[in-house]
C-alpha cells in the first residue's frame, strides 16, 4: 500500500476554504518572504472582488481552464512548497531559480490547440510552436521579458503601424490628420485586434498559471470598472489613486494645465500612432515628468536631456503587476504574433501577414469624416489651389411645396462640378455638396498602376520586380 | 472741417492703411481640370512654397500690427541644401540607380517643393502654404520601427545559443532559447523612450542645423523653448524621413534613420 501524505491530504479533505478569505498563491512559488501590509489588503481588496467577479461570470468551460491550484487550498503559513510537485505534464524542475508562471515552452508542443492555430493562420513553419505559445502570455500574468509577448508586441506594433501607415498614405494621400489617425486606428487599434483575437479562435483564460493550456491567451483579468468594492458602496472605476493621461516618461505635455490645449499637429511627436494620449505609465514604477507648478519640492530625476537614468522598478512576479483587459492583452497577443513572425520568418512574411489579415477588412473611410463649415472649407481650399471659388446651383428639385421636397444642388468652380449631393432643404443641399466636394478632394487616390509602397523597395524586397516610383505628397488639409 | 476718411475706421486702422501699399495680385486662376483652354502662367508666378497662395489673404492688412518682435524664418534655398546634405550625408547611396536621381547628395534627393514642404510646420503662414504633418507621421512609424531592429540587435548580456558546457550548466531551461530571438530583453518601452525622447531628437536636429531652416511661427520669440521648439524640431525630424520614404523609397529612408539618427544617439 501506497504511504498516505498526510500533509498533502489534509487541504484536500477540509472543506473549499473560501478564497474571499484568502489571498491566493501560487502553490509552486519559492517565495516565503510576506508581502507588506499595505499592498497585501490592497491585493487581498482586488482579489476579493475580482474573484466575486468571477464567481459571478464564471460558467462550465470556464471552470475547466481555472487555474487547480486555488483548488489546491493552499496553506501559505504552515507549509511552504518547497519543491514543485509534479504535475500532469512532465516538466522538469528549474535548474535555475525561475519560477514559472505560465506553460512551459516544453509543453507547447503538446498542445492540440497550439498547434491547430499555427495551422490556422498559416504561419510557417519557421514559426516555432514554443514562441507561439510565448505569443500568448501577456506580461500582466508573468512579467518577466524572456517569458512574456512585451517585446513581440512592442516589434509587432511598430511592423503593422508601419505598414497601415504606408498604406494609407500612399493610397490616400490627401487624408487629412484626424481621418488619419481615425483609419490608424480602424485598422490596426486594440479594438480591431482584439475582434482578430476572436476572429482567431483563441480563447481566453479565467486566469493566467502552469497548468493551463498552452494554446489559451493568458492574462491577469482586470476588475471591470463597474463592479463594486468589497466593503464599500463604490465602483472600482470611482475609487482615487486614477491614472493621469498624457504623463509620459522623459518630458511629455502640460496636459493637465488649465491652458493647455492638445492640438493634432502635436499628437504626432507626443501621442501613440493613433493620436491619442499614452496613457499612464508605460509601465509601473515609471518616472513621469510633472508640471513645472507642482513640482517645487519633488526631486526632478531627469536629466537635462529629458531622460532618466534611473533604471524602471520592474514588477518580478505576477502578483505586483498590473491587470490587463481582455482587449489589450488580445491586442498584444496579435502584435506580438505579428513581432515574432518577423523574427523568425522575416520582413517579407510579415508583410504578407500584415496584407492578409489587417489590409483585407473593409473600411469605409467615407464615412469617416466629420465636417463642421464644409463650405466654408471647400471656399477655402479653392482660393489655396487657385481655382475659381465655388458657387452653388440647383441641379434639380421636386416636391418644393410639399411636405417632403428634395433638391440636388452641385458646387461648381467655374464649369467644373466638385461635388453634388441632395438636401431636404436649398442649404441643406447647397452644404451637403460641398462635403461631397470636399471628401472626393480628400479621399482622391492615385491610381493603381502608379501607386509602389515604401517597404516594396525596402531591404530584401529591393531586388525583386518592383520598380520605384516617387509617390503623391500632398501640401496638407485645410486647417478649421 | 470734417476730416477727408470714411467713419467707419478707426484712427489706428486709418493710418495703417495708408502706410500699406496696396499690393496687386495678379495671380491667374487655375482651372480644375487639365482638359480647359490652357492659360498662359503669370509673369510673377512663384513657386508654392515661397508665398502664400493670393486669394487666401486679403489685399491690405485691416488690424494694426501686434506689439512684438516679427518673426523672420529662412526663405534662402542655400541654407536649406546645405541642411539636406548635412542630414542625409551618405544615407543617399541607398537612392543610386533611381530614376530621376543625378547626384546623391541630400539635396538632390527630394524636389524643391517637397524639401521646403518637410521643413515647415503648420504653425507657419497658418497652414496656407502646407505642412508636414502627414510626412511626420510616416517617418515617425519608419524611425520607431528602425529603433526597435537597432534595440534588438543591441548587445545582450546572455548567449541565445549554448555551446560550452560551462554555458549549458547556467542555462535557465525555461526558457525558449532560439537564436532569432536574440536580443529581445533590450526591447522595451523604457529603453524605446530613452532613445527617441523629443528633447534628444531636437538636439540632434539643431546639429544638423535644422533649427536654422525650418519654418514656424512660435506663440513667443523670446521663449522659444516654452513655445515648444523642441516639439517642433522633433516633428521636422520624422517629417523629413517621411519625405525621403515617399519620395526615395523605403530603403533611403530606413537607412537615413539609421545611420544619421540612431547612430547619433547611440544604437547602431
Amino acid at each position: 500500500m501506497k504511504r498516505v501524505r498526510l500533509d498533502r491530504w489534509a487541504s484536500q479533505l477540509q472543506p473549499p476554504r473560501n478564497p474571499r478569505l484568502q489571498v491566493q498563491r501560487c502553490a509552486f512559488s519559492h517565495e516565503t518572504t510576506t508581502l507588506p501590509r499595505r499592498r497585501e489588503t490592497e491585493q487581498q481588496r482586488q482579489y476579493i472582488t475580482q474573484t466575486q467577479w468571477q464567481c459571478q461570470r464564471r460558467t462550465v468551460s470556464s471552470k475547466r481552464k481555472a487555474s487547480t491550484a486555488t483548488a489546491l487550498q493552499e496553506e501559505g503559513n504552515e507549509v511552504e512548497a518547497d519543491t514543485p510537485e509534479p504535475s500532469s505534464g512532465a516538466k522538469k524542475p528549474p535548474t535555475g531559480p525561475s519560477p514559472l508562471y505560465a506553460p512551459s515552452h516544453r509543453l507547447a508542443a503538446r498542445s492540440a490547440k497550439l498547434a491547430a492555430l499555427h495551422a490556422r493562420l498559416s504561419l510557417p513553419p519557421k514559426l516555432p510552436l514554443q514562441t507561439l505559445a510565448r505569443c500568448l502570455v501577456d506580461p500582466s500574468a508573468d512579467p518577466r521579458t524572456d517569458y512574456n509577448n512585451a517585446p513581440f508586441a512592442i516589434l509587432g506594433q511598430d511592423l503593422l503601424g508601419y505598414h497601415t501607415t504606408e498604406h494609407l498614405t500612399c493610397h490616400y494621400p490627401r487624408l487629412p490628420m484626424s481621418v488619419l489617425f481615425a483609419a490608424q486606428y480602424a485598422f490596426v487599434g486594440e479594438a480591431t485586434l482584439a475582434s482578430i483575437r476572436a476572429e482567431w479562435g483563441v480563447e481566453v483564460v479565467a486566469a493566467p498559471g502552469v497548468e493551463v493550456d498552452a494554446g489559451l491567451l493568458q492574462l491577469k483579468r482586470q476588475v471591470p470598472g463597474n463592479s463594486i468594492v468589497e466593503g464599500t458602496g463604490r465602483r472600482v472605476k470611482d475609487m482615487p489613486g486614477v491614472r493621469v493621461l498624457g504623463a509620459r516618461l522623459g518630458g511629455g505635455r502640460r496636459n493637465a494645465e488649465w491652458n493647455y490645449r492638445r492640438g493634432v499637429s502635436s499628437r504626432v511627436v507626443f501621442d501613440d500612432e493613433f493620436g491619442d494620449l499614452i496613457g499612464g505609465e508605460p509601465y509601473a514604477g515609471a518616472q513621469l515628468s510633472t508640471s513645472a507648478s507642482e513640482d517645487g519640492s519633488a526631486v526632478e530625476a531627469d536629466e537635462a536631456d529629458g531622460t532618466t537614468s534611473t533604471p524602471p522598478n520592474l514588477p518580478q512576479s505576477p502578483d505586483d503587476t498590473e491587470a490587463t483587459t481582455v482587449s489589450d492583452a488580445s491586442a498584444s497577443f496579435v502584435r506580438a504574433v505579428a513581432g515574432a513572425l518577423y523574427l523568425h520568418a522575416g520582413a517579407a512574411a510579415t508583410k504578407t501577414f500584415h496584407r492578409d489579415h489587417i489590409l483585407s477588412r473593409q473600411l469605409d473611410l467615407h464615412t469617416m469624416f466629420n465636417f463642421t463649415h464644409p463650405t466654408r472649407d471647400l471656399s477655402r481650399l479653392c482660393a489655396r489651389e487657385g481655382f475659381e471659388p465655388p458657387v452653388a446651383r440647383l441641379i434639380s428639385e421636386t416636391g418644393r411645396l410639399s411636405r417632403t421636397p428634395v433638391f440636388v444642388v452641385g458646387v461648381y468652380s467655374g464649369d467644373n462640378l466638385l461635388g453634388e449631393a441632395a438636401g431636404a432643404s436649398l442649404n441643406e443641399g447647397r452644404v451637403r455638396a460641398a462635403a461631397a466636394a470636399l471628401r472626393s478632394w480628400y479621399l482622391y487616390s492615385p491610381s493603381k498602376v502608379e501607386i509602389v509602397l515604401p517597404s516594396d523597395v525596402e531591404g530584401m524586397a529591393a531586388g525583386k520586380g518592383k520598380v520605384w516610383k516617387p509617390q503623391v505628397i500632398d501640401v496638407g488639409e485645410i486647417v478649421t | 472741417m470734417p476730416p477727408a476718411r470714411t467713419s467707419s475706421l478707426c484712427a489706428s486702422c486709418a493710418t495703417a492703411l495708408h502706410s500699406q501699399a496696396p499690393s496687386t495680385s495678379h495671380a491667374g486662376l487655375r482651372t480644375f481640370t487639365t482638359t480647359a483652354a490652357h492659360q498662359s502662367a503669370p509673369a510673377q508666378d512663384q513657386p508654392r512654397w515661397k508665398q502664400t497662395p493670393p486669394a487666401m489673404k486679403m489685399a491690405f492688412r485691416l488690424r494694426p500690427r501686434p506689439n512684438q518682435p516679427e518673426w523672420k524664418v529662412n526663405d534662402q534655398q542655400a541654407p536649406l541644401d546645405e541642411m539636406y546634405d548635412s542630414f542625409v550625408g551618405h544615407a543617399g547611396e541607398a537612392a543610386k540607380g533611381q530614376t530621376g536621381v543625378e547626384s546623391i547628395k541630400g539635396r538632390d534627393l527630394l524636389p524643391e517643393e517637397v524639401k521646403w514642404l518637410a521643413i515647415t510646420h503648420k504653425s507657419f503662414d497658418h497652414g496656407r502654404r502646407g505642412f508636414n504633418d502627414r510626412l511626420a507621421f510616416l517617418g515617425k512609424r519608419i524611425v520607431y520601427l528602425q529603433t526597435s531592429l537597432a534595440l534588438l540587435r543591441s548587445p545582450t548580456a546572455a548567449p541565445q545559443v549554448f555551446t560550452t558546457k560551462k554555458e549549458r550548466k547556467n542555462e535557465n531551461m525555461n526558457i525558449f532559447h532560439h537564436p532569432a530571438l536574440a536580443g529581445t530583453e533590450n526591447l522595451t518601452a523604457f529603453s524605446k523612450a530613452q532613445v527617441l525622447s523629443p528633447s534628444r531628437l531636437a538636439r540632434l536636429a539643431q546639429s544638423y542645423g535644422v533649427d536654422r531652416v525650418v519654418r514656424w511661427k512660435p506663440k513667443k520669440a523670446e521663449n522659444l523653448k516654452g513655445s515648444g521648439v523642441e516639439t517642433v524640431l522633433a516633428h521636422t525630424v520624422y517629417s523629413i524621413i517621411g519625405a525621403l520614404a515617399m519620395q526615395r523609397g523605403g530603403e533611403v529612408a530606413a537607412r537615413t534613420a539609421r545611420e544619421r539618427i540612431l547612430q547619433p544617439l547611440g544604437l547602431r
